[in-house]
């Protein structure tokens, strides 16, 4: 065991600390202000991207012959750290933790070099698209089907929970290619180059918290080269499969939810109890944010064990136990920042939550976001496979 | 950044595994527990062959130099094996403190095994917080006398040598006691351990240490990394069992594991554990580098009594009826997990302080 500290981390931190300080512009730091979801505002977010990349920071997670940092995993914490403490808003993830490293894997070479360099600089944005009205959890019976035709696919049915869609120029999707034998083994994993196809409609969905983050993409007879498939055709619920490992799979996101907590810490010492304090005095949210911070801890610790390759990571059920953790901490601190806020959080406040937007915010800083942040986390257990699917997978590696 | 085990920390988990799985049945260690001294001779014998009683001690005391993270590669082991021997006592307690006070001469029977140490430090006050003990040490003609109740001491009135913590003029100090002096209220714990009640008044004591706060919380917060390391390897005892178990127990015509209820109970008690470990694991890592700040022991101590509990009672409900039995190590892997809850300040104890912002609190010495 060896957590020595590294001399040389103070200086990067001082480094870091000081691109963070000067490079985001009013813009993002707004964004950062109104983010709540694992989707921050779309123009802004993908503007700090590219500036991001531009330092050569865009993915600190990726392998350098890609476009990754090499940093340590120290590194990569004080860099999640300072990130976080500025409060700026999150990249996306469909691009840089999903389909990025996904054709890392399996993608040919030429698919590599034709998508990863728009995914590294946030020139393009993807779309997943999954889901469909009769396949949710049992993803395996999707529908929408793709038949050949010369060298393309010509695709008819529907996705949903396509995040983003309406902002997308890229989507990677799952089509059914055959109907004979297993259901798992008719599905091809496919690339969409553009969202403005001859055929393809994309209609947005207001969310429980008012914002159109989730969308239905409707396929008319869209025609897709056959060589935008990964993997072989009919094999793409294995190429699915090793996607998923990477979406619920481990960066540095504990430093996040600290700083969410500490939100919540500070908003309740402003909170008056009802017996007299704050909310900070009283020995029930004491408790209850105490346990919150060793929730918080122990996901850090668990997090810092993988990346810095312990066994842990080799576990079969580790996928499905990060999902869970950080899904349902996700979850139990926006139930905290409810709490804290009070009545200040009831105020309908989605037209202030737009970037530059001239409705004045009511309240405090926390008011603004905290009910949408608990409304949109309801969505963590449900996206990415329940967690009841997560569960039956982590029992399924216990069985003998 | 390592949090590994190194090979030669995995061979002597292996060989620990080994002797105790030869030795340490189950069923062995019920009739160890039964038996009229509580614990086995022959076992401690057994751990003083395998280095065990010198392994956190300086060579000058006839130690072998190893450090926390050897100590908790075999306690993970003696956890799952439930043992009852005074390791923590002996060793990671009272051991741990005449280590940090620099008494070799008092160290060598205790890191030989040869005599058997105790530490009597707890008063039942909620804290394991040196600043707060209350039984007192007044100079007398040839030394000091103490005066005071202690509680729940492990091996508290079967040990050679009782090292006490009393308040002493305006700072805590740290005193040998003759073990025969304090008036002694033996039990077994529910654990399966020996431990007892001390009384003093105005009993003798030499001075060990004077001001020695900062060092006795040094000592308790390795001690509570030790402790939960056994916690975690009696959490991962029942896991595996339990899992077992709901793969061969059928009801209905199949095994009950594959009802979703009980398959995510075991999905829960699969996460806990996970948890559980990694935080030992990552501050067994910060107390190796001496970096451990009380927040860390906090989470540590509140963590893995509050997952544990979790894992003990999922463990014992998914067992059934027999689950309620003796005859199994279900009830008794859990009642090692309560019995470390409640020793040194309880999850609650320990959530409120995290919760009212120990974070932000400066970190106390040791």
């Amino acid at each position: 065991m060896d957590v020595a500290p590294d001399a040389d981390l103070e200086k990067f931190r001082e480094e870091v600390a000081e691109f963070l300080d000067t490079a985001p512009t009013p813009e993002i730091r707004e964004a950062g202000r109104k983010t709540t979801s694992v989707f921050g505002p779309f123009d802004q977010v993908m503007a700090w991207h590219r500036i991001l990349h531009a330092r050569g920071w865009s993915a600190p997670d990726w392998p350098v012959e890609h476009g990754g940092t090499g940093w340590s995993v120290e590194q990569r914490y004080v860099f999640a750290e300072e990130y976080q403490k500025r409060g700026l808003p999150p990249l996306l993830p469909n691009g840089l933790r999903m389909i990025g490293p996904l054709l890392m894997e399996l993608g040919t070479p030429e698919q590599q070099a034709r998508y990863l360099p728009g995914i590294l600089s946030g020139e393009d944005y993807w779309t997943q698209g999954y889901s469909e009205p009769g396949a949710g959890s049992d993803l395996a019976s999707l529908s929408t089907m793709a038949v050949p035709d010369g060298d393309d696919y010509v695709l008819d049915g529907s996705k949903i929970w396509t995040t983003y869609a309406h902002h997308a120029n890229r989507m990677f999707m799952l089509v059914r290619t055959s109907r004979e034998g297993r259901k798992q083994q008719g599905i091809t994993f496919l690339l969409l180059d553009r969202m403005d196809l001859p055929g393809l409609e994309v209609r947005p969905i207001i969310g429980l918290d008012g914002a159109p983050e989730q969308c239905e993409v409707f396929f008319t007879d869209v025609r897709v080269p056959q060589a935008n498939r990964v993997g072989a055709e009919n094999d793409g619920w294995t190429v699915a499969k090793q996607l998923l490992t990477h979406e619920r799979g481990g960066s540095a996101h504990s430093p996040m939810l600290r700083r969410r907590l500490e939100v919540a810490r500070a908003a309740a010492a402003e909170t008056p109890s009802g017996f007299g304090g704050t909310l900070a005095d009283d020995p029930l949210v004491q408790r209850d944010l105490g346990e919150l911070e060793a929730e918080v801890a122990s996901y850090e610790h668990f997090e810092k064990l993988a990346i810095s390759g312990h066994p842990i990571a080799q576990d079969p059920a580790y996928p499905s136990l990060n999902k869970v953790m950080s899904s349902e901490l996700t979850q139990r601190i926006s139930v905290l920042m409810t709490r804290v806020v009070g009545l200040d959080g009831l105020p309908d406040q989605r037209e202030a939550l737009h970037v530059g937007s001239a409705a004045e915010p009511l309240g405090r800083d926390l008011a603004l976001i905290a009910m949408p942040y608990y409304l949109n986390s309801r969505a963590t257990t449900i996206y990415a496979g329940t967690n009841e699917v997560q569960r039956d997978l982590i029992a399924r590696t216990l069985r003998s | 950044m390592d949090f590994t085990f190194t090979e030669e920390q995995a061979l002597l988990r292996d060989s620990v595994a080994r002797a105790l799985q030869r030795d340490y049945s189950f069923e062995a260690r019920q009739a160890i527990v039964r038996s009229e001294t509580g614990w086995s001779p022959e076992v401690w014998a057994r751990l003083v062959e395998l280095g065990l009683t010198a392994l956190p001690f300086p060579e000058e005391a006839g130690g072998l130099g190893g450090s926390v993270v050897d100590v908790v590669a075999v306690a993970e082991v003696f956890g799952e094996h439930l043992l009852v021997e005074p390791y923590d006592a002996s060793i990671v307690l009272a051991g741990g403190v005449l280590a940090a006070v620099g008494r070799p001469d008092a160290l060598e029977r205790i890191a030989s095994g040869e005599a058997i140490g105790a530490l009597v430090h707890e008063e039942g006050r909620g804290t394991p917080d040196p600043a707060l003990v209350t039984t007192k040490a007044e100079r007398s003609a040839d030394g000091y006398a103490l005066t005071g109740e202690k509680k729940l001491v492990l091996h508290g009135a079967d040990a050679d040598v009782l090292v006490v913590s009393a308040r002493v003029d305006a700072g805590l100090g740290l005193f040998l006691v003759d073990p025969s002096a304090p008036a002694a209220t033996p039990f077994t714990s529910v654990d399966g351990r020996r431990a007892a009640h001390l009384r003093f008044d105005g009993t003798p004591g030499t001075l060990l240490a004077a001001d020695a706060e900062p060092l006795l919380r040094g000592v308790l917060d390795r001690a509570v990394v030790v402790l939960a390391a056994e916690a975690v390897g009696a959490m991962g005892a029942l896991l595996r069992r339990t899992a077992e178990y709901a793969s061969t127990r059928e009801q209905f015509g199949v095994p009950i594991g594959s009802f979703q209820t009980v398959a995510h109970r075991l999905a829960d008690m699969k996460i806990a554990f996970v948890k559980a470990r990694s935080t030992l694991l990552h501050t067994t890592a910060l107390a190796e580098a001496d970096r451990l700040a009380p927040q860390d022991v906090a989470v540590l101590k509140a963590q893995v009594g509050r997952l544990g509990r979790l894992v003990g009672e999922s463990a014992v409900q998914t067992h059934g009826g027999v689950g309620m039995t003796e005859e199994l190590p279900i009830g008794h892997l859990h009642k090692r997990i309560l019995a470390f809850d409640a020793l040194f300040g309880a999850t609650d104890h320990h959530l409120r302080r995290l919760g009212a912002g120990l974070r932000e609190a400066p970190v106390a010495a040791g």
